[in-house]
């Protein structure tokens, strides 16, 4: 039987829709994943160089040991987000004469060959290859790995139970908060403790026993929570959810594009994927701590115009790419109903714009840095409802890849951010504002850039109905290949 | 009220319909019957410019469909489950589509009250999004808001499939009385020969995408469409 199950995975992921794209894509991901893995690689080889030069005085794997909680945080949040579980095939088999507990163990087994449990061996394995060549004990280095191995199984089958249960989230949850608060406000740092254990774990190869326990017994409870809920109704298939009704009449003063407005925010509250996308976008508001506190960067302004352009743009790249993709599982319905082509587009362009506001408001932390950085924000958000919304929505045009939007997006099965046209669109999105900054910059000064930029904001928003009448135009030469193309996952 | 002329839909050199002629007045009931394949969605989906004419056009009370935009107003339609958003509950979906023709809470209230019988409580107030409703219950909505604002033309693909024997005898007065009181041109298609002849005023048959029978509905219209269709 496994032989069988082997096979349609086999057939699943060689006719899936994203392997049957242009030659081109293909190439990209290959690359992608080449580049991802060739870090993880370097990493692993580079880690102990790293840490022998930066620290001389400490042995690297006792520095190792005591991040790797961190580590395993850090990969436990990652999967909570971007790991797909397997639940929805199952289906079919049901009813045909296989054991359950066959199908229960395939199906967890499955989640074992996940991309995400091959970071690990990408950055540990070479690591542990560099600990043997300098000398380390051979049976601890081998063991301590393999200790890696299963803690990251326990958070392959750890992520499926809270995905699947709510008590296990809740509790998980506040254990975390309440272990990271604690050691935040330096009451009880329980980073230490974790530290000397992982160090006690490295040195007795024999407790290596108990991550190995840990992963049976988080096998187990996942496999008699599953068997339990082995009905259609239950754990099996995709949780039905109570509606949360929220009140959003309050922006109904945004007039005509209220409606849609409402809409949107329900989409993305309501979904798993635009939710998914949100989190991310909400990472970009860290983006500008990587570039302002740089002296290198500082330096050259022109790389603070990028950076600011991410701060405030998050949710306006991310989301706004995708645009009349969020919309395709009734596209149709929209392109009957009585709603003008520009009015649609229309409220898409406020809710960049209100994401935008939103990221600007979120990001006044950046204050700390001075004016000369915050202005350079204020420039960056100007330029991003002004004119980035508009590429952006331009790009939307171009984009016919439907999207299941209560399905998460699966890590390097996810394409939609390799098209070739949404790179080539992206590319004004950042190097415009690096120049319309860096030119006024160069001639006159640091401020006379900062206008520059805001100011081709201004008069983007100054000229949004000529850009939108100019937007629809191509939205509506587009429209039957949009809706061809949106209904092909549909069916 | 709908005007076609030379209308065909070719999919790489196939043609799956082919309507030289076809005028289908104000107020009546029209019902579409065939095999699969026959070009009935099709036929739908050039009225509703979702797909882009071979050659041909049609024009909906005076607009050309797929020149102007003009006809949304008027025009309602429920088609399949695309047409659904899934993520809201129906009662937020019947208030946007409501919203989208210009009525409030309050009018889409009343309106939904008539429609109490077959919705059968399992509809309204159940806390539950579209996406999660069985397909009898979505279909109930969806061609409930198909008729949401008085439309002047409703299309309705394959209305009764997945209803229960209740609902579709309901369906039956309802889309009846819809053409003899308020002058509305519905267009149905459907498999169940019984069903249409018992709506629709006039039947046109296709085959393999092209007009065989025009027929006005008598008593004998049953007959001819079975004799016609057991091959």
């Amino acid at each position: 039987m496994i032989k069988h199950f082997i096979n349609f995975e086999w057939k699943q992921f060689f006719r899936s829709s994203y392997f049957q794209k242009g030659i081109g894509i293909k190439i990209l991901l290959f690359l992608g994943v080449l580049y991802f893995g060739g870090i993880a690689l370097f990493l692993g080889i580079a880690l102990y160089f790293i840490l022998k030069e930066s620290l001389p005085t400490q042995d690297p794997i006792v520095l190792v040991n005591n991040f790797l909680i961190y580590w395993l945080l850090f990969d436990l949040a990652i999967r909570f987000f971007m790991q797909q579980l397997p639940v929805m095939n199952v289906k079919p088999l049901m009813i045909i004469p296989v054991k359950r507990n066959t199908v229960i163990n395939y199906l967890l087994g499955k989640t074992a060959i996940s991309f995400f449990n091959f970071i690990p061996i990408f950055i540990f394995l070479p690591f542990s290859i560099v600990l043997l060549t300098k000398g380390y004990p051979v049976l601890n280095v081998i063991c301590w790995f393999f200790t890696i191995l299963f803690l990251g199984f326990s958070n392959n089958f750890l992520n499926f139970l809270i995905n699947k249960s709510n008590t296990v989230f809740y509790v998980l949850i506040s254990v975390l908060a309440l272990l990271v608060g604690l050691e935040f406000f330096d009451i009880f740092k329980i980073s230490k403790p974790i530290g000397i254990a992982f160090n006690a774990l490295y040195n007795n190869p024999i407790l290596g026993i108990i991550p190995l326990l840990l992963m049976i017994g988080l096998y187990y409870i996942n496999f008699n929570f599953i068997k339990k809920g082995f009905y259609l109704d239950d754990a099996v298939s995709k949780k039905i959810k109570e509606v949360n009704a929220a009140d959003l009449s309050w922006m109904n003063r945004f007039g005509s594009v209220a409606i849609f407005l409402k809409n949107d925010v329900k989409l993305i509250w309501r979904n798993a994927r635009p939710k998914q996308v949100m989190m991310m976008s909400f990472l970009f508001l860290f983006y500008g701590l990587i570039f302002f506190t740089s002296k290198t960067y500082s330096n050259s302004p022109a790389w603070l115009a990028f950076a600011s352009i991410f701060v405030t743009g998050g949710f306006l790249l991310t989301f706004g790419q995708l645009v009349p993709s969020w919309d395709s599982e009734y596209y149709k319905l929209l392109m009957s109903q009585n709603i003008p082509y520009k009015k649609y587009l229309e409220s898409k362009w406020y809710l960049m714009v209100f994401g935008v506001t939103l990221s600007f408001i979120l990001s006044t932390p950046y204050l700390y840095f001075g004016w000369k950085i915050y202005g350079m924000i204020v420039a960056g958000a100007l330029f991003n409802i002004g004119l980035n919304s508009f590429t952006t929505l331009f790009g939307g045009a171009l984009n016919r890849v439907p999207i299941e939007l209560n399905v998460k997006a699966k890590a390097f099965s996810n394409t939609n951010g390799f098209n070739p046209t949404q790179m080539l669109i992206a590319i004004p999105k950042m190097v415009l504002p690096m120049l319309l900054f860096y030119i006024p910059y160069k001639f006159l000064n640091y401020e006379a850039g900062l206008l520059v930029l805001g100011l081709s904001g201004v008069l983007g928003i100054v000229f949004k109905d000529f850009f939108l009448t100019k937007i629809e135009k191509i939205y509506q030469n587009g429209k039957y290949k949009t809706i061809a193309a949106f209904n092909e996952k549909n069916n | 009220m709908i005007q076609t002329t030379e209308l065909s839909k070719k999919y790489s050199g196939i043609t799956v319909l082919n309507i030289p002629s076809l005028e289908i007045p104000k107020g009546q009931s029209f019902g579409l019957v065939g095999n699969n394949g026959a070009g009935k969605t099709t036929y739908f989906n050039l009225l509703l410019d979702l797909i882009k004419p071979t050659t041909g056009h049609i024009i909906n009370n005076e607009i050309q469909v797929n020149k102007s935009e003009k006809w949304k107003p008027f025009t309602a339609a429920f088609i399949d489950e695309s047409f659904l958003i899934g993520y809201l509950t129906a009662e937020e979906y019947f208030y946007f589509i409501g919203e989208l023709r210009g009525m409030n809470k309050v009018d889409i209230d009343t309106f939904l009250e008539q429609f109490k019988d077959i919705f059968n409580d399992e509809i309204l107030g159940k806390k539950k999004y579209l996406r999660d409703l069985s397909k009898g219950n979505q279909k109930k909505a969806g061609i409930v808001a198909a008729l949401i604002g008085s439309p002047e033309v409703i299309i309705l693909d394959e209305p009764f499939a997945n209803l229960d024997p209740t609902t579709q005898i309901r369906l039956k007065k309802l889309l009846r009385d819809l053409t003899l009181n308020s002058n509305s041109t519905v267009l149905i298609s459907s498999h169940d020969l019984g069903h249409v002849t018992e709506v629709c005023e006039r039947i046109v048959v296709l085959e393999k995408g092209n007009i065989v029978k025009d027929i006005q509905t008598s008593d004998e219209t049953l007959q001819e469409l079975e004799a016609y269709f057991s091959v």
